[in-house]
């Protein structure tokens, strides 16, 4: 039983990071209609370009937070502006290859600056264990799955209440008539990349935080997609779920049965589940009126 | 003959240089050509203008350039690779013809489109808070106070998700989260397509109230002649992207010409031969 518990919230953490980029690949195809195929290299680099101002300027928690939002956001803008918009008109499927070009040229730039071999990120704090009961956590699997509660509230209100949410929501319904509303929908989708860079970069430094800094870990957005697409892609709240659901299953068959089915078992949940329901667990289906 | 004096009372060469005197014009469009794909050319040389305080008709059949118009005076003519290659588009004294969508909206310029296209997702609410998206908080409970007051049904309606509604009263959605951002000229594309009779009936007295009550001003896109001159002031008729016509409403609306091809009665129609077509089609090419 105890064994069941520790399971469900290591699960719970690395699916929260999984979350995490999920919500961010939902932020952007929701407001742009892209998927950004280098949703875990952006993540990677963040964490990277965090990992090399904390050696330079310490790790400091809050100094470490607040780089990695800015890194995140501006990274997010330079992304839209240089790649993305220039893009815009042209064919969904050019754009998406945009990204994975991007996604090439972010992992080839860090082993161009860095190297290859993991480091420690250097945040004590991170690996500090915490007793809760008789269940044994990490205090930075506590953090990112508080952070995740946190973003989803947050982002569940925004989108709710926040009248900047509502246009976002416009925007990704028919971008068209939201620019007749008077909505500048080109500094909309760039709000959304900002925020979807910066979200997906919180992922990034937690996860090189617990697990060491190395160049694979661009692999979380390969986690992270299918998580997305389980609970809809254009749901941000849903990705999130999709994404502890995936870290669930994942460490769930890695605990009792053996660590090469944890690598496939999201996957095949995956393909169960959209045999089923086609626009995942949580996405919007067309409103249709009979 | 005689239906061609007739129309140069009403429009013809009176009209050019009635209408560029006008100073007072809310919106004046002079010599507009709009190409698709810079090829294409959608409208050639149309000039025309809203007065404040009127409603204004642009009648023609489907693909006369009526909503190109539109779109050009919105300023979204690039997201279909259309441009405006020739002529301006004044709105109170500037030239808008350059300008991004979401400035024209900031001017006073709103268009309720073709086809309602509401943000199907969103509830009623949240359709009206969209169209008030550029005013501050305090003027956007007025004017969700005023549309509920126009249409007290989307009152009812506010927490529904817009895209069940019904097509009339996603319709009165698509009317009212265009006087959200309380506009000094509204466009309407086809407000009456798809429409019951009495749907349409409720919405055009709204029109009407808005201009005899609020002093509104109003451009009116329709195919729907005979509704769109009860209630316009004036009106312009388009075929093949030109103006081919233009006059008081009450007098379009007892041409002979008009009552025969747009509004489809009179004495004309009765008698329809062969002969009245080719005299049509030999004055169309007179007028075009």
């Amino acid at each position: 039983m105890n064994y069941l518990i520790q399971l469900t919230a290591t699960g719970i953490a690395i699916g929260a990071i999984y979350g995490l980029i999920a919500m961010a690949f939902a932020l952007v195809y929701k407001s742009t209609g892209l998927i950004n195929f280098a949703q875990g290299e952006v993540a990677m680099m963040v964490a990277y370009l965090t990992w090399a101002f904390a050696g330079q300027f310490g790790s400091g928690l809050i100094g470490v937070a607040v780089f990695t939002i800015v890194a995140g956001m501006v990274l997010g803008l330079v992304i839209e502006r240089l790649l993305i918009r220039p893009m815009m008109g042209e064919p969904i499927f050019s754009i998406v290859l945009v990204t994975i070009g991007l996604a090439v040229i972010l992992r080839s730039l860090v082993l161009l600056i860095w190297d290859a071999s993991p480091h420690p990120m250097g945040i004590e704090a991170a690996s500090e264990l915490i007793r809760i009961g008789n269940l044994n956590m990490r205090a930075g699997q506590v953090f990112v799955i508080g952070l995740m509660g946190a973003l989803l509230v947050a982002s569940w209100a925004f989108f709710r209440y926040s009248r900047y949410g509502i246009a976002m929501r416009a925007v990704a319904d028919d971008d068209r008539t939201a620019l007749l509303m008077g909505v500048n929908t080109a500094r909309v989708q760039a709000v959304a990349w900002a925020a979807s860079s910066t979200i997906a970069g919180m992922a990034g430094v937690c996860f090189a935080a617990l697990y060491d800094i190395s160049p694979d870990i661009y692999s979380i957005g390969l986690k992270a997609f299918p998580a997305a697409i389980l609970g809809g892609l254009d749901a941000v709240l849903g990705s999130a779920f999709g994404g502890i659901i995936v870290g669930l299953i994942e460490n769930m068959t890695g605990g009792y049965m053996s660590s090469t089915i944890k690598e496939i078992s999201g996957f095949v949940l995956i393909v169960g589940v959209l045999m089923i329901r086609p626009s995942g667990l949580f996405g919007q289906r067309e409103i249709e009126r009979v | 003959m005689t239906t061609d004096q007739h129309h140069s009372v009403t429009g013809g060469a009176v009209k050019s240089t009635a209408v560029l005197d006008d100073s007072e014009n809310l919106l004046s469009i002079r010599n507009l050509k709009v190409v698709y794909n810079s090829s294409i050319e959608a409208v050639r040389d149309v000039s025309l203008s809203v007065s404040a305080g009127k409603i204004v008709a642009l009648l023609g059949a489907n693909g006369a350039g009526k909503s190109t118009i539109l779109k050009g005076v919105s300023g979204v003519l690039f997201t279909e690779d259309g441009e405006i290659e020739n002529g301006s588009i004044n709105f109170r004294g500037e030239n808008i013809s350059e300008l991004m969508p979401d400035l024209i909206v900031g001017r006073g310029l709103v268009q309720v489109p073709e086809g309602r296209r509401l943000f199907a997702p969103l509830t009623v609410h949240e359709n009206l808070v969209m169209g008030g998206h550029l005013v501050g908080s305090k003027v956007l409970a007025e004017r969700l106070e005023f549309v509920f007051e126009l249409f007290p049904r989307l009152k009812e309606k506010a927490s529904h998700i817009s895209g069940y509604l019904s097509g009339g009263e996603q319709q009165m959605v698509a009317v009212g989260r265009a006087l959200m951002s309380d506009p000094k000229l509204l466009c309407l594309d086809e407000p009456s397509l798809g429409l019951a009779p009495q749907i349409i009936d409720e919405i055009f007295k709204v029109l009407r109230k808005l201009r005899d009550e609020n002093g509104a001003s109003i451009l009116l896109v329709e195919q729907n002649a005979h509704r769109a001159l009860e209630i316009a002031d004036y009106a312009y008729i388009m075929e093949n992207g030109r103006v081919v016509m233009d006059g008081a409403a009450d007098a379009l609306a007892n041409n002979r010409d008009v009552k025969e091809f747009y509004l489809g009665l009179g004495e004309a129609s009765e008698g329809k031969s062969m002969r009245d077509v080719k005299h049509y089609k030999r004055r169309k090419r007179w007028l075009s």
